[in-house]
């Protein structure tokens, strides 16, 4: 059996990508994964902070580099769409020179990359979005998903600040989010535009309510890291996306 | 054959790198003393299979967007030096026209610009050493806190085509007689006119309808 | 002809060519963007009076036909037969 080895640079206030990212792993029928975080300081999903944070990314690299992982998560979407279109591209490209000057194999990955990668596998061009952040942050993922070519039809900002919280958000109020949007024509529905916001739990089951792909910056992120692996995406119960490979009909 | 096949696609140097055991020394040289901005760093570890220690690695602008670069490995020893540079050590026996033979010239476009990098240098610890008209250029020469001797430099003229021609009739002149044991500019001469003879007729007549 | 040097025809090696050309018995001519300097005897061309730099002055010679360099220094070129 495979083993990959998986580096997550996550914020530190985050807990649920080293909860979600093992189980959906964990159900892969070829593969086992273990997983190592480095933390950036962060608590307060704010412009200030998040600049702060990314400041502190070259140290985690530097870390997660010594345990010779396979592949190397980034963790936070909005740090990287906060700052502007392409910036996930120029960000991985900068921890690739980083770990490639230093020998290093890894592939590098971040979710803000991962979920315009699963988009795009999904062939979605009409999207929808529910997100955790402050309005103002929020409008930034949506023009950065804009500018990756997407259309959002309709998008929620739950408005939580303290990322703490973020982690604490009742699947029930994402939902609730959810049901509220307008979802004609919509061609995929991301649930979760945040690693932190715990929602593996509900994509099947609202892929199922809402009659449509439903995808999550988890389950996105752990697409990507099955495609930087070359290994099948074929996990159940976690939506459509991570059954691309499946060889079993969707139900 | 692609389009691209036989086209020259390069576009000058991305960087040359070069280890450093003074960071301190080289950033005030080539960043306060010259003025070229720091312009991106990398900080990484060893992680292939060698035994390597943890390095910076870091660029400095030096014009066209093209950068040279240095590594700082924390903790490596730094080599006596006392013919050469912090990369490759001469014994006194190597003779100085020899060890300066590899250096890096940075280009400037003018008298002025030259001068202005001689000014800068003049008034740090790293003076110029030289400054020289060669044939059709004029440059100055120091020595960088590596040891390693930096050239910036000025065309009196632009090269014109027939400079060209020349110089590919002395690369073929070269390549053509280079194996001959104990080969000299003696033979280079010979075989270059033969050349000349050739081909210099034919390429003044191709020059014309240009 | 049985001397023959060539010289780039460049800004810089004018100079020299025009001295040579007032030496006794050579002839200068051209073949390409090259000045032909040609004699039948020893021929000798007194750097100072060229006024060429010393880049210059040693970068000059093009090419060799029948004849070879005996001297090439800060003070004269000297071509002989071969």
């Amino acid at each position: 059996m495979n083993h990959v080895r998986i580096g997550l640079v996550v914020p530190s206030s985050n807990v649920t990508v080293e909860t979600e990212m093992p189980a959906i792993l964990s159900r892969h029928p070829q593969a086992s994964f273990s997983f190592h975080a480095s933390r950036m300081r962060m608590a307060k999903v704010s412009p200030e902070q998040l600049a702060a944070m990314n400041a502190q990314r070259e140290r985690c690299i530097l870390e997660l580099g010594d345990a010779s992982p396979d592949v190397i998560l980034y963790a936070c979407l909005v740090a990287l769409m906060a700052a502007g279109p392409g910036e996930h591209q120029r960000v991985e490209g900068l921890v690739a020179e980083q770990l490639a000057t230093g020998g290093a194999e890894a592939r590098v990955r971040s979710s803000a990359g991962a979920l315009v990668e699963g988009l795009q596998a999904l062939s979605a061009r009409r999207i929808a979005l529910i997100t955790p952040y402050m309005r103002p942050l929020a409008e930034k993922v949506v023009a950065y998903l804009e500018a990756e070519g997407f259309e959002v039809a309709d998008w929620r900002a739950l408005e939580v600040e303290d990322n703490r919280e973020v982690g604490c958000i009742p699947g029930d109020r994402v939902m609730e989010a959810a049901r509220s949007l307008d979802l004609t024509d919509v061609d995929a529905l991301v649930i979760s535009a945040c690693v932190q916001m715990p929602s593996l739990s509900l994509v099947e089951a609202a892929e199922q309510e809402l009659g449509l792909p439903v995808l999550s910056a988890a389950t996105a992120g752990a697409y990507s890291i099955l495609r930087a692996a070359d290994l099948p995406v074929d996990i159940p119960g976690a939506g459509s996306l991570l059954r691309a490979d499946s060889l079993q009909p969707a139900t | 054959m692609s389009s691209l096949s036989d086209q020259h696609l390069v576009r000058g140097v991305d960087h040359a790198a070069f280890p450093t055991f003074d960071p301190s020394g080289t950033v005030r040289f080539y960043r306060d003393t010259l003025g070229f901005p720091v312009v991106h760093s990398i900080c990484a570890a060893g992680w292939g299979p060698d035994d390597h220690p943890d390095f910076i690695h870091f660029f400095f602008d030096i014009g066209n967007d093209d950068r040279v670069a240095f590594f700082y490995y924390f903790g490596l020893p730094a080599p006596e030096v006392s013919k050469g540079d912090v990369y490759a050590q001469f014994g006194d026996e190597t003779p100085e026209w020899f060890v300066r033979s590899r250096h890096l010239a940075i280009h400037v476009d003018s008298e002025d610009h030259l001068l202005e990098y001689r000014r800068r240098l003049d008034a740090s610890q790293w003076p110029v050493e030289m400054q020289i008209q060669h044939e059709t250029i004029e440059s100055i020469y120091t020595h960088d806190p590596n040891g390693y001797m930096v050239e910036i430099t000025r065309a009196l003229r632009p090269v014109t085509p027939q400079e060209d021609l020349d110089a590919n009739l002395t690369i073929d002149a070269l390549v053509d007689i280079v194996q001959r044991p104990g080969a000299g500019m003696d033979d280079l001469l010979v075989r270059k006119a033969e050349l000349i003879v050739e081909r210099a007729e034919a390429w003044q007549e191709g020059q014309v309808g240009r | 002809m049985t001397h023959r040097l060539f010289m780039l025809d460049v800004p810089e090696n004018t100079s020299i060519a025009a001295v040579a050309e007032e030496v006794p018995g050579v002839e200068v001519d051209r073949i390409g963007p090259y000045f032909v300097i040609a004699s039948e005897e020893p021929v000798v061309i007194d750097r100072r009076a060229t006024g060429a730099r010393h880049a210059v002055w040693y970068s000059c010679i093009g090419g060799l036909d029948g004849c070879r360099i005996v001297q090439w220094d800060k003070d004269a070129l000297r071509l002989e037969r071969r």
